[in-house]
């Protein structure tokens, strides 16, 4: 038997992983979608390791997982995915290592469009600052007579992959390239509630056009802090192994956070203050069979990374013990809905739900450029604010699992009001009164 | 600073002198409120102020203040409690006491924030409080009378007076005396009944109808409108207590191998023995009628009937410190010694740690029947308990040994080891080597090892809901109990009941008193005045002689594995020295505990009188 079928442990167990969490994410159905990564074989000769046609990514099997040569057909081809030319091509691209598609519904039906074909599409603008950073502003989006394998494709695909990090294929799904599976799969998350958040705002008739030419001519202005690059480096750093429960509570927030759709794959951060050091998990949505990195650093630095400098301002100013940041969707697009009878952006969501509205009166929303001290200030009141082009802030006194309830319910909250717009009712109506003057 | 009087507070202050008889109205400075609350706070400040950390705790010098809060006379829940603050005669270092009842509520509605007594009276007296009048009353002919006695004596046919007094174990100075309010509800913990005994303060008799006014109703309600909701939704708040009491717990707490047994010697219980003591047995055997303390709508007061006597209790502590703690599994016995202490006066925790000391020592042979008057002092005889009960409260026999706590009778028998305390007070019913917290909390606790006082770990082990933390996190467990303990010196000084702790922590609480009193007691705040609590009484406590080194447990919590969860834990000594190091770190205090030079100036601004005197 070929050395060409056998796969290490650790590519079966990556490929597995990161299917079921594209599963889970919805980023995939049943059969859809394809991983692949360009690896060496023992002779150095380059390969790629790709998914299985018809495979479910929520299930690969290792013998689901093909390894064709890169640069012509050899009989791997027969059971790999048929869109195997175009990842080949991906593959080729200077730096790329790892590419991947996926059924991106919410990215999909935010590109739809009803012109007479063939049509070139307008390329999709994100407005929130995941998008927009990790996006690099825009996804391009490409219409074909043949949509899925075709050889169409595999020439515009990886062109579009040359400068953009995401591009789309109108009605079917979209592709992305990374320097691992895990970039891959994070961009294509990050494309996805792009999508998201620009078709809840379309439902909250959010002018998103005005929007976008605003972002457009003064990004700064329109997100809270610089994004950093994202890191492929260090995903399994585990400094805080040895204290197996706390490290257990990290993780179950982090799957929690990803399973919940309280912030797209590796993104937002969870700590908790120890009496020097600190605890963080700078991915914070952690899938549970890919885990992420856990971190212990000082409590006090002054190192560069504004999300760190957050978390570290916070403890400095109080006696919290866990902090959380999540970029829940729901969450951005509310805080652009300009309620019927309001003149301009809200600075407070009011819950319409009853047990929201019992837990928090109001839940305050920051403008994108807040005063940290004003942060600080909201999250002593409130536990979880809300920030405008700057994800969703919530603490705990004693429990990493405390502050994860906050965001939990965040959304809970945010579903029932843009729901109850979606079906007509008056807002204002359902809005507790004494929340009003809160 | 704004006038404060008549919103939330009174603005004023009661202070006696026992000694000469003087009475006197102060003001309470605003300032004092802003940064003191009420309750624990209010009363730890005007204790620090006015008292030598070294005097002798049965002195004259010892001062006993008793404060209220500002939600006393709102409609908040749970909002009745008092607070008492004093020199305790058991450990030699702040005593810090905490009952509900309606004895608080009503002297808040005598028009006083506090009362601050001193000195020592001549004779007997009893303190009688009235909006209109305070008098000291000559009261040599209830001295020697129980506290049910003492209690009709002094409300007979006067309806609307509130009693608090103590009992024969408080004039004897047993040094775990408690000091007693409606008849069975116990400010116990560190021996308050003993300094009362020791100034001829047999009773204060309170009685009044001042009220106070809410300042900002719409801030208040919010509060008030979330604090109910969440008090209806949450499980222990909304039945547990409610239908099985406080010892509803007993069988959860045995459940995750924390509820002790013989003196913590471990933690296994059959089946057959629990269901003979646990809240369902209570309920299913001796109970009478549930109630509750002024304003709680949580009512875990048992009221319960043996043998033709009727009583309140026992609840968890109660039940497991004088119950499978020494041994015994035998409801009705516990239920009849608990009566006694309640009518006696003494705090069932310290007693039962200390008979439970006493076992050990018998069945170890460093006691013996000539010591003990011929009783056969072992574990499991539940028929000592009464008889030992009335021999601690009037100090006969062994009982005079007894009534010295149980690290002084392990002393003078020369095994201080077998003593289950720190800092001198009796360890609780929960088992240390259970939880990281739980060690940490009876560690560092102001007062010694009270479960309350030390933070409520036990509900971050196993109940918190969301707030539940890992039980054996090295790294979580310093900075969880500092906060934890804060809440609990927030609930202390706002008159609340730990027990809503199961359903929130202090959101609403700020929002009533911000509202109740119009001034800033957001949460922000109020973790600025915890931390400023908890330093005082560390700082009084370093003036008083406490060290660094008391901040342990015993060693059999290093040395004597329990089985949590199939594992073998000990709370080894390297474990506590880095949470004790960490819980110093976490609050700003030095590596002796002390609090430091910008510790002090962060929280009092100034130099606070007493620190020069730390050890």
């Amino acid at each position: 038997m070929s050395d060409k079928w056998k796969k290490s442990e650790e590519l079966i167990r990556l490929y597995q992983a990161v299917g079921k969490a594209a599963l889970t994410y919805d980023i995939e159905d049943s059969h859809s979608g394809n991983i692949a990564t360009r690896l060496k074989d023992e002779k150095g000769q380059d390969r790629m390791a790709i998914t299985a046609t018809g495979s479910q990514k929520g299930d690969l099997e290792p013998d689901q997982i093909c390894l064709p040569a890169i640069d012509r057909a050899d009989f791997g081809y027969y059971k790999a995915s048929s869109e195997t030319d175009i990842h080949a091509k991906i593959l080729s691209l200077p730096g790329v290592s790892a590419s991947m598609h996926g059924h991106n519904k919410e990215l999909t039906i935010a590109t739809l469009d009803d012109l007479d074909k063939p049509a070139q599409p307008e390329s999709f603008v994100p407005i929130d600052p995941l998008g927009w950073r990790y996006l690099k502003g825009e996804v391009p989006v490409d219409w074909f007579a043949v949509p899925s394998g075709s050889p169409e494709m595999t020439e515009k695909i990886p062109a579009r992959l040359k400068d953009h990090p995401v591009t789309s294929i109108q009605g079917h799904g979209a592709f992305a390239k990374g320097r691992n599976i895990q970039e891959a799969f994070f961009l294509l998350c990050i494309a996805n509630n792009s999508g998201y958040i620009v078709n809840l705002c379309r439902k909250l008739k959010v002018d998103i056009e005005k929007l976008r030419k605003l972002i457009q001519e003064n990004p700064a202005e329109y997100f809270s802090h610089p994004l950093p690059d994202y890191q492929v480096e260090g995903d399994q750093a585990a400094d805080f192994a040895d204290d197996e429960e706390l490290a257990k509570e990290f993780r179950k927030a982090g799957a929690r956070i990803f399973e919940s759709r309280l912030s797209p794959f590796y993104t937002g951060s969870i700590s908790l203050r120890g009496v020097r050091t600190m605890f963080y998990a700078p991915k914070a949505a952690m899938p549970r069979e890919l885990g992420g990195p856990l971190l212990e650093l000082l409590l006090s630095d002054d190192g560069k990374d504004r999300e760190l400098a957050i978390h570290r301002a916070i403890y400095a100013e109080s006696d919290f013990q866990t902090i959380m940041h999540c970029y829940i969707p729901e969450a951005e697009a509310l805080s652009h809905f300009i309620a019927p009878g309001e003149r301009g952006l809200p600075e407070r969501m009011v819950p319409v739900d009853a047990e929201g509205s019992f837990l928090y009166l109001v839940i305050p929303i920051l403008p994108p450029k807040f005063e940290l001290g004003e942060l600080i200030r909201l999250l002593h009141d409130y536990k979880v604010v809300i920030v405008r082009g700057g994800g969703v802030w919530a603490v705990g006194a004693q429990s990493v699992s405390e502050a994860l309830h906050h965001p939990s319910s965040v959304r809970e909250i945010c579903l029932y009001r843009i729901g109850a717009f979606e079906r007509g009712l008056d807002l204002s109506k359902m809005e507790p009164k004494k929340a009003k003057k809160w | 600073m704004t006038d404060i009087s008549g919103f939330g507070y009174h603005g004023k202050i009661l202070e006696i002198d026992l000694s000469s008889g003087r009475v006197a109205n102060k003001e309470l400075d605003p300032r004092m409120a802003a940064d003191y609350l009420g309750g624990r706070g209010l009363a730890s400040k005007l204790f620090f102020d006015s008292v030598d950390p070294q005097c002798d705790p049965l002195g004259p010098d010892n001062v006993m203040v008793i404060a209220t809060s500002p939600l006393l006379g709102t409609n908040a829940p749970t909002a009745c409690r008092g607070h008492l603050v004093f020199k305790s005669p058991l450990t030699g270092i702040i005593g810090s006491s905490n009952s509900g009842g309606s004895w608080a509520a009503v002297f808040k509605a005598t028009g006083y924030d506090a009362l601050v007594i001193k000195g020592k009276a001549k004779e007997p007296v009893v303190v009688e409080v009235r909006p209109d009048k305070v008098e000291i009353v000559p009261a040599r002919e209830l001295w020697g009378l129980n506290v049910p006695e003492t209690t009709d004596r002094l409300s007979e046919g006067k309806p609307g007076r509130k009693i608090l007094c103590i009992g024969p174990a408080g004039e004897n100075r047993v040094r775990f005396a408690a000091v007693m309010n409606d008849k069975n509800r116990a400010y116990g913990r560190s021996g308050p009944g003993a300094v009362w005994g020791s100034k001829n303060l047999k009773a204060v008799v309170v009685s009044g109808k001042e009220k106070i006014a809410v300042q900002d109703q719409e801030r208040y309600q919010s509060g008030l409108d979330q604090a109910q909701y969440l008090l209806r939704q949450a499980p222990i708040t909304k039945r547990l207590l409610k239908e099985l009491g406080t010892a509803g717990l007993i069988k959860l707490i045995a459940i995750i191998d924390m509820l002790p047994r013989k003196n913590f010697q471990d933690v296994t219980h059959s089946e057959e023995d629990l269901d003979r003591v646990s809240g369902e047995a209570l309920r299913d055997k001796i109970l009478d009628k549930a109630g509750a303390c002024f304003r709680c709508p949580l009512a875990c007061q048992r009221h319960t009937q043996v043998g033709g006597k009727k009583g309140e209790g026992p609840e968890y502590e109660t039940m497991i410190m004088m119950g499978p703690q020494c041994g015994i599994y035998d409801l009705e016995a516990i239920a009849k010694a608990n009566y006694l202490c309640n009518e006696l006066g003494m705090d069932t925790m310290s007693l039962g740690g200390t008979i439970a000391c006493a076992m050990e020592l018998f069945e170890k042979g460093a006691l013996n029947k000539d010591d003990t008057g011929g009783m056969e002092l072992r574990f499991g005889n539940a028929a000592v308990l009464e008889k030992l009960a009335e021999m601690i409260a009037f100090r006969k026999g062994i009982g005079d040994q007894l009534a010295e706590g149980s690290l002084r009778m392990a002393k003078f028998y020369e095994q201080p080891e077998l003593s289950m305390s720190v800092k001198g007070l009796e360890i609780p019913a929960y088992d240390p080597r259970s939880s990281f917290t739980q060690a940490l909390g009876y560690m560092t606790s102001p007062t010694g090892a009270c479960h309350l006082r030390g933070g409520y770990a036990v509900s971050l082990a196993f109940f918190g809901g969301a707030r539940e933390i890992p039980r054996f996190s090295l790294q979580q467990a310093a900075v969880a109990v500092r906060n934890l303990q804060n809440l609990g010196i927030l609930q202390d000084s706002l008159g609340i009941c730990r027990f809503t702790g199961f359903a929130f922590s202090t959101d609403p609480w700020a929002r009533m008193a911000s509202g109740a009193t119009g001034l800033d007691f957001s949460t922000k705040k109020l973790d600025q005045i915890a931390n400023r609590i908890a330093s005082l009484e560390r700082i009084f406590n370093l003036a008083a002689g406490a060290t660094a080194e008391d901040d342990t447990l015993p060693e059999r919590f290093s040395k004597e594995p329990i089985i949590v969860g199939g594992k073998e834990r000990v709370v080894s000594k390297e474990t506590m020295e880095r949470m004790r190091s960490d819980y110093y770190e976490a609050r700003g205090w030095d590596g002796q505990g002390r609090p430091k030079g910008e510790t002090i100036a962060a929280l009092f601004g100034t130099k606070v009188p007493g620190t020069d005197r730390m050890k």
